[in-house]
């Protein structure tokens, strides 16, 4: 255990070392650099190859690399080319409302999903089994931003119960109005659930087909201990597994939910940078939510082999 | 005579379509005990012992009367409410398959441990049942040690295995055990490790259910024999007195006459070796590893095979017989040595020509994983003759077609995908693949252990045959009965190198090397009764 | 253990009694074929209005520009915030996001099937670890970041938000052609069709290739699905196409303000997007089906059920063939 694990992390740090690399390739190579940005066409060359030159742009990518990088591990993530402030002040700004989004998300999402799931697995074919499926498939099929737009729709403008947006407020409001956080995070609800109940119940169909569930039948291991001592621990390994790639979901549907409920996280300072070209955010923002998911995508691994320590070699 | 542990009474079985699968068996089983429960596959063995647990398959509707303890178990309308109150506690099951029985998120400390407490009489805390756990690991022959129960299922071994399944079940402290079909997959010396260990347990007081159709362990372990065919008892009594008589040979080891007289140990009598003496296929000191060089599963193996002659390989698992085969067939890439067909070397089967391909075979063991599930077996065999032999597709089905209806696979059969086909008919599909080939070196790999005594008499007849045609044959097997039927001289492998070979009659009659003698001793034990074995026999009630 | 590193299985389509089938289950006969015949609507339906729909567009666009958010009878479906005819840009505007995403997760099969394919039947370890290694890599980075550093440099692309997609699902396809194209490479009957003397060209398209297949079928609807979603989130959040672009996703975006003035400015490119999914999914499902069974049951199908646990267990263990067996 201890050594896959050890195993796993250092892997870990090799993804993050090439995923910073893929990351300034993608943004510091491409035609109209950061000076391009800063000055409009009437700038003289001149200028601008001034301005490269303060810049470091005239280094060769590689020096350009590690410079960068080093400034990164030292928590300097450059200067913003649109505010002019730090990024790394953007990034903490920005960092509480996502991180208080997808954990709310995650805290709910999991427990959810196990229960119905095993529900649904000891109970396959039945009616609330056939209904959950049913609502599962159902909801996996709406897009996230179709589902943001029809619930402000109908439970913002049309009952008014639910405040529609998150404009004039700050992370702080979050805890004393919950009524904020309902609408976005039953938006990022509604696809990672409904893909983790699925492979949790399809997990305890499968632990409760096996041999080792007949046998522990068969020992006279009474239903409610079965279930919860010797299939559970099974059932929830490809639910774990498909929680290493929820992070995928679960990241867009952030960044579509903050888009639209104009929420003021990591995301929305993301697109924010992207549309005005705001490199250096750029790169600091998406690293960090690339690291996020790594790190979600590591801790299921390391859960879902200490599960089932039989389940290791895979690509 | 005193009532009996368990009863049961013209217990009945139906399908869901309602096919009969039990009809009216009877069946007493006291404590300290062996009911061996003997038959075909699909004589209802399972279904009648799964009755005892107050369990049916899926649509199965059962009734009679079944009675454990002081529980009925099953009544005239089928499995009463009380049948679950038996399961673990007083009566335990040992699943033919102990691997898929044991949960591989959970260490097996637990579940003794879990399974213990759940049965214990009257509690007595978590150190008793932690006590009860670990004496039931030392019943099972595993060291009742702190690593061993931190350990999880996939850490132990195919036999350990197969002893946690029994620690488990021993576990629950029951009053009878059902044990099916124990041993299966096992080798040889490892299988007789087991039947001793059984034999132990018997004595040690619960009664006993043991369904098998291995008739030497039902001799070395049962005092009574009920025989089911299609559903019914068709005898019962002593083993000795229902089973046909143990085969003959192991008596030539103690006769102290040399029944190789020397003629066998005279290898040119066996085969036929080409004029300059160059034998048609020659392995010689031949190295294999997996994945680094020089961690070898086979180290040092030479041997040479001429036309019409049969060599078999003989071993316990995991001694490198498969691998060996593998090599000739040019399966196995990773080698060191030198493999010569008629001299000339031969490479490994992707560097092969059609002609070298054509002339060495092999036969793959699991058949069901060597055919294509999306084509017929008709066409799958007939491509040999295609690819091969140059033949157009018209002209190879037809000596394909012919060539399975020889093997008793008729064409309609043939004509349908492979899993359609039972096991012994494709294992014969997979011969006449490879035959079709008119090989000269035909490889076998334990080619009948998943066949019953009659599928295999069929397959030894073709084998039999194509030695006559000058095919040499490698036949691998664990099963020395057979080999001494088929092999003209016998290899010895243990732990990948070669540990005695020579004149089959020779090598089993005064074997010179540690690993044979292990080999024989795992038969012998297996064969003799129980009784015989002064050392190992408990007092019993009835002799 | 090997030193390959664990990561989660790549089989969403083979987990065992796969979530969806029971959603079918009941609806054997008659009512299995109304299930398929409706999805085949819902997926048509969009799928038509793609291909067809910029053909039609001109009798849409007759009438002329009217009013922003106008719903008179001018319009069929009104108009959107700029007078545009929402009809029109119905019509318009499916091309660019199924496009995207059809060709994304083409362009990912092609790639990453290839990869996955040579590294299954590749007869070098190190082939395959040169091949596969990279995947891993790249396995878990969110496609939307992808996209958003791509549009960096790229704004307002079609091809660029394709692309990103298409690097995204790149791995994920290599991953699965290589796991299914592994079982089947090492396994039996691969030897013995070499045995027979096949050609290694019958052996790897004909019998690899073909075993690959039903795998790939299995997962192209989610991950239609799932590209689909991508690339309308991308032009939803504007990450990817001109915010006037006769666009499903970039239209909803564009009259979002507008939801309860004109809801049909959002509400029938959203239709169109659901069709699609909702019908996809569906036929997806019934594929699974059809291919996805459950254990036989009962004791007496002992050797049945064994296969199917075997064939389950290597379905999870994609990497155990590959070494030799003992």
């Amino acid at each position: 255990m201890a050594r896959h694990a050890l195993r796993r992390v250092l892997l870990a740090i090799a993804q993050l070392t090439l995923l910073s690399v893929l990351v300034f390739l993608l943004t510091s190579l491409l035609p109209g650099d950061a000076a391009d940005v800063l000055f409009n066409d009437k700038t003289g060359t001149e200028q601008i190859a001034r301005l490269r030159h303060e810049m470091g742009l005239d280094q060769p990518p590689a020096q350009r690399f590690l410079d960068w990088a080093k400034d990164l591990l030292t928590g300097d993530a450059g200067t913003s080319l649109t505010g002019g402030q730090p990024v790394s002040g953007i990034v903490a700004h920005s960092v509480g409302a996502t991180a208080l989004l997808a954990g709310v998300t995650a805290v709910i999402a999991v427990p959810v999903a196990l229960v119905l799931g095993l529900v649904t697995g000891c109970r396959a074919g039945g009616r609330l089994d056939r209904t959950v499926t049913a609502v599962t498939l159902a909801l996996g099929s709406v897009p996230d931003f179709v589902l943001s737009l029809a619930l402000v729709a109908v439970f913002a403008l049309k009952l008014g119960w639910l405040p529609s947006t998150w404009i004039g407020a700050t992370t702080g409001d979050l805890l004393t109005r919950p009524g904020l956080l309902v609408l976005p995070v039953a938006v990022l609800l509604a696809r990672t659930v409904s893909q983790l109940i699925r492979q949790f119940r399809a997990g305890t169909l499968g632990a409760l087909n096996s041999g080792y569930a007949q046998q522990a039948r068969r020992l006279g291991v009474p239903r409610t201990r079965l279930l919860l001592r010797h299939v559970l621990p099974n059932a929830a390994v490809p639910g774990v597994q498909q929680l290493a790639r929820t992070g995928d979901a679960l990241l867009g549907g952030v960044l579509v939910v903050e888009a639209v409920f104009a929420v003021p996280g990591a995301a929305t300072a993301l697109i924010e940078a992207v549309r005005s070209r705001d490199v250096p955010t750029v790169q600091a923002l998406t690293l960090l939510l690339a690291a996020a998911a790594l790190f979600l995508n590591v801790a299921a691994d390391l859960v879902s082999h200490r599960l089932s320590p039989r389940v290791e070699v895979l690509r | 005579m005193t009532r009996p542990l368990i009863e049961v009474r013209r217990l009945t079985a139906h399908a869901a379509d309602g096919t009969a699968l039990v009809r009216g068996v009877d069946l007493r089983m006291e404590a300290g005990r062996v009911t061996a429960l003997v038959g075909p596959s699909g004589s209802g063995k399972t279904t009648t012992a799964l009755a005892l647990l107050g369990e049916a398959g899926a649509g199965v509707r059962l009734s009679g009367h079944v009675r454990v303890g002081e529980t009925e178990v099953v009544g005239a309308h089928g499995i009463t409410a009380h049948a679950a109150g038996v399961r673990g506690g007083t009566v335990a099951y040992l699943p033919q398959h102990p691997g898929n029985a044991l949960n591989p998120a959970r260490r097996i400390g637990a579940v003794l441990t879990e399974l213990a407490a759940l049965h214990a009489p009257s509690g007595g805390g978590r150190n008793a049942s932690r006590a009860l756990s670990r004496a039931a690991l030392e019943q099972a022959q595993l060291p009742p040690e702190r690593p061993v129960l931190r350990r999880f299922p996939h850490q132990f071994s195919g036999g350990q295995q197969q002893r946690v399944a029994l620690a488990e079940v021993l576990a629950c402290g029951p009053r009878a055990l059902v044990l099916d079909e124990p041993g299966t997959g096992l080798d040889t010396v490892t299988r007789a490790a087991l039947t001793r260990e059984l034999a132990r347990l018997a004595r040690s007081g619960p009664a006993i259910l043991l369904l098998s159709h291995d008739h030497a362990m039902v001799r070395a372990l049962a005092d009574d024999t009920v025989v089911l065919e299609a559903g019914r008892v068709t005898a019962r009594g002593t083993p000795e007195a229902v089973l046909p008589a143990a085969p003959a040979p192991v008596t030539v080891r103690e006769s102290g006459e040399d029944p190789d007289g020397g003629a066998k140990e005279h290898p040119e009598d066996s085969g036929e070796e080409r004029p300059d003496g160059t034998p048609l296929l020659q392995a010689r000191s031949l190295f294999a590893w997996h994945r680094r060089r020089g961690h070898n599963v086979l180290h040092d193996v030479s041997l040479r095979l001429r036309a019409g002659e049969c060599v078999g390989v003989a071993g316990p698992s995991g001694s490198g017989k498969t691998t060996l085969a593998r090599c000739l067939a040019g399966l196995h890439e990773r080698l060191g040595g030198d493999l010569l067909l008629d001299g000339a070397p031969l490479p490994a089967l992707v560097h092969r020509d059609r002609e070298q391909k054509r002339r060495v075979q092999y036969v793959w063991q699991d058949v069901h994983d060597s055919f294509d599930p999306r084509r017929t077996v008709i066409d799958q065999v007939a491509r040999t003759a295609v690819r091969l032999r140059g033949r157009t597709v018209d002209q190879a089905r037809e000596e394909a077609g012919a060539l399975l209806c020889e093997f008793g696979v008729p064409p309609r059969t043939a004509a349908r995908p492979p899993g359609a086909l039972s096991g012994g008919e494709l294992q014969r599909a997979a011969f006449a693949r490879a035959a079709l080939a008119r090989p000269d070196v035909l490889v076998c790999d334990e080619i009948t252990s998943a066949l019953d005594a009659e599928t295999a008499e069929r397959v030894l007849t073709h084998v039999e045959h194509l030695r006559t045609t000058r095919t040499a044959v490698l036949w691998i097997s664990h099963d020395l009965r057979l080999m001494r039927r088929v092999a003209d001289r016998l290899l010895v492998l243990d732990g990948g190198g070669l540990a005695e070979a020579g004149a089959c009659a020779r090598v089993l009659a005064r074997p010179r090397s540690e690993a044979t003698r292990r080999l024989l001793d795992a038969e012998e034990r297996g064969q003799r009764r129980r009784t015989a074995l002064p050392a190992e026999a408990g007092p019993h009630p009835m002799g | 253990m090997s030193e390959h590193t664990a990561q989660p299985p790549p089989a969403q389509p083979a987990a065992p009694g796969s979530g969806r089938r029971a959603w079918t289950a009941g609806k054997k006969g008659t009512g299995g074929v109304v299930t398929t015949v409706a999805a085949a609507v819902l997926f048509a339906v969009p799928v038509l209005t793609a291909l067809f729909g910029p053909l039609l567009a001109p009798l849409a666009e007759a009438s002329g520009p009217g009013a922003p958010y106008a719903l008179d009878g001018r319009h069929p479906l009104g108009t959107d915030g700029l007078g545009r005819d929402v009809l029109a840009l119905l019509l318009r505007g499916g091309g660019s996001t199924l496009g995207s995403a059809l060709g994304a997760v083409a362009l990912a099969y092609l790639v990453g099937g290839a990869v996955g394919l040579a590294a299954a039947v590749s007869r070098h370890r190190w082939v395959d670890e040169m091949l596969m290694r990279p995947v891993e890599v790249v396995l878990p980075i969110p496609s939307l970041l992808v996209i958003s550093l791509v549009g960096v440099g790229r704004h307002g692309n079609a091809w660029a938000v394709t692309m990103a997609v298409a690097l995204v699902n790149t791995p994920v396809a290599a991953r699965l052609v290589r796991a299914a194209a592994l079982r089947a490479a090492a396994g039996p009957v691969a030897e013995a069709m070499r045995m027979q003397g096949e050609s290694r060209l019958r052996v790897q398209l004909g019998y690899v290739g073909g075993s690959v297949l039903p795998v790939v079928a299995a997962d192209v609807g989610t991950r239609v699905t799932g590209a689909v979603f991508t690339v309308a989130a991308a032009n939803f959040l504007g990450l990817g196409m001109e915010p006037t672009a006769p666009d499903w996703g970039v239209t909803i975006a564009a009259s979002r303000e507008a939801l309860l003035v004109q809801p049909w400015s959002v509400c029938a490119p959203a239709a169109m997007l659901l069709m699609f999914t909702v019908g996809l999914n569906l036929l997806g499902d019934r594929v699974l089906d059809r291919r996805d069974q459950l254990p036989p049951r009962g004791h007496r199908d002992r050797r049945a059920r064994d296969r199917w646990t075997r064939v389950r267990r290597a379905r999870v263990l994609p990497g155990a063939r590959k070494e030799g067996r003992a």
